[in-house]
């Protein structure tokens, strides 16, 4: 029993650098700004009830409250304003230059932990009102802005840690978040993986070609993409094993440089080849800030009190990143 | 270490249930006399998050909030376990000299224009006609602003099915399907819908 929690507490909380931290903040401030400049045209029309709009807000936070009526939504931020004499229309601008401004702060690491939290309140009420236009993106920018909020900022890159000169951040504790991280995105693939094996289209390919053609993804030219469609089985039989897999391969030592690079290669792929490059970037983001530099794991469990995780369990990028990076290579684990 | 265990176990029921939700409800590779245990299944998980309690209940309050706001609602099953068909809303304007306009919605840019597609699936998935109807009537309403000369709208919601790569080889095209019409009458102060 005590080997047993002794194994989950080095699994929980290994000792890690913050550099994932950084990257996973600089990603979804980037995410956020993104965000923000696409919908600049539109943002008063998705919100406002009385402009010409495609869908609006008040129908789509009547749906949100069959869920719950406490779910936080832009009409709050409306309503609040009307109380205090302010129009709808100035509620919104300020709400996007709020969001603009946080995701800034967020980008340089000023009131990191502050604008993480204003910027996660302010994009969720945006996308809650704005459900039925929502695609996966928005939830995994969701996602990666609630991490922030309960992570352990500031990371070393942010402006706030060279203004506070504060001692390093707990080891243990960055890497119990980025374990977290690291599950959250497990299950993801997991989970996208094991639906994908369900569909016979996956199967046979017909899944990537229809991806592809389907409007508005339609990036390439059909005539283009018809020449090649002898790769389309081998293209998405290796999408639902790649996305399969990941949960248990990405864990081992031999096969995470290699899992990781041909997943950030899908994802590029489809950014570039369907115009997803919003959601390109936000699971590039996740998994470098999870896998990428820094990471590394071993099933043993260290022997002593106090060992050090050997070079050779890091990996190959790893190796060749962090002395560049100036960030330290040796991990001290506590038993 | 107890709200990560809940926050995961949180994570992986959402997962099983949309899972769950999927093979119930669409043609999988799995023989569709097991859509029964597919839908028990989501049904139980769905009463683990809370969703079969009363909408006012506390509990089920908490961890909508909860899921809403960490993210982790729904599922991660895009284009899964097929990608989903192409589907298109058309706008019949109607001119009181007997004129015929067609418009289709549009967007400033191609960001929206992603979010538009998804808000036509969503429009296909409605199972709830007046919902159905009240969003397509949204839509149908920002058109007539631009228009306002028209005397009716009908808004046509079809799918566009998609060639496979053999039959776009023999100069096949994607051939269209109405599922739904729809007719609008705007006035200045109200406004006033047919039906279908």
């Amino acid at each position: 029993m005590r080997n047993l929690t002794r194994r989950l507490e080095f699994f929980l909380f290994p000792a890690d650098s913050d550099h994932w931290l950084g990257v996973l903040r600089i990603g979804i401030a980037i995410q956020v700004l993104l965000y923000c400049l696409s919908l600049r045209e539109d943002w008063n029309d998705l919100f406002s009830l009385t402009s010409v709009g495609l869908i609006k807000r008040d129908l789509t936070e009547a749906v949100l409250s069959a869920n719950s009526h406490l779910i936080p939504r832009i009409g709050w931020l409306v309503d609040a304003g009307a109380y205090l004499g302010v129009s709808e229309q100035t509620v919104l601008t300020v709400s996007w230059w709020t969001l603009v401004l946080a995701g800034f702060c967020l980008l340089v690491g000023f009131f990191s932990r502050s604008a993480a939290i204003v910027a996660a309140i302010l994009h969720l009420c945006a996308v809650k009102s704005t459900e039925a236009l929502t695609y996966g993106v928005d939830n995994f920018t969701t996602i990666g802005l609630f991490y922030l909020m309960i992570a352990p900022l500031p990371d070393r890159w942010a402006i706030d840690s060279w203004l506070s000169k504060t001692g390093k951040q707990d080891q243990h504790l960055q890497g119990f978040h980025r374990r977290i991280l690291q599950l959250h995105l497990c299950l993801i693939y997991f989970f996208g993986g094991i639906t994908k094996c369900a569909g016979a289209g996956w199967w046979d390919g017909t899944s990537v070609w229809r991806a592809l053609i389907r409007p508005p993804f339609n990036m390439i030219p059909p005539e283009l993409l018809i020449v090649g469609k002898s790769i389309f089985p081998v293209l998405s039989v290796s999408v639902c094993l790649l996305e399969t897999g990941y949960s248990f391969f990405i864990w081992s030592r031999k096969m995470r440089f290699l899992w990781l690079i041909v997943v950030l290669a899908m994802h590029i792929g489809i950014g570039l080849a369907m115009g997803l490059y919003l959601f390109a970037l936000v699971m590039i983001t996740f998994n470098i800030a999870a896998f990428g530099p820094g990471f590394a794991f071993s099933w043993k469990l260290p022997k002593g009190p106090t060992q050090m995780v050997s070079p050779r369990k890091a990996t190959w990028f790893a190796k060749w990143l962090l002395p560049r990076s100036g960030a330290i290579f040796l991990i001290d684990i506590e038993a | 270490m107890a709200c990560l265990g809940l926050h995961l176990f949180f994570i992986f029921s959402v997962c099983v249930r949309d899972t769950f939700s999927i093979f119930a409800t669409t043609p999988t590779i799995f023989s569709p006399k097991l859509a029964k245990y597919w839908r028990g299944g989501e049904e139980s998980v769905s009463a683990a998050l809370g969703q079969r309690l009363a909408a006012s209940n506390p509990v089920r309050n908490a961890i909508a909030v909860y899921l809403h706001g960490a993210g982790i609602e729904a599922g991660y099953g895009f284009f899964a376990p097929n990608v989903p068909n192409n589907y298109k809303l058309v706008f019949e304007l109607h001119y009181a000299d007997g004129r015929m306009e067609y418009e289709i919605p549009r967007v400033s840019s191609r960001a929206t224009g992603l979010r538009l597609s998804g808000l036509l699936d969503q429009i296909a998935d409605t199972d709830y006609e007046p919902l159905r109807q009240m969003m397509v009537k949204i839509l149908t309403y920002s058109v007539w602003q631009d228009h306002p000369n028209v005397t009716s709208i009908r808004a046509v919601f079809g799918i566009a099915n998609l060639p496979t790569p053999s039959d776009f080889a023999k100069g096949e095209k994607e051939s269209y399907e109405l599922l739904y019409a729809y007719d609008f009458t705007f006035r200045k102060a109200d406004s006033k819908q047919e039906a279908p």
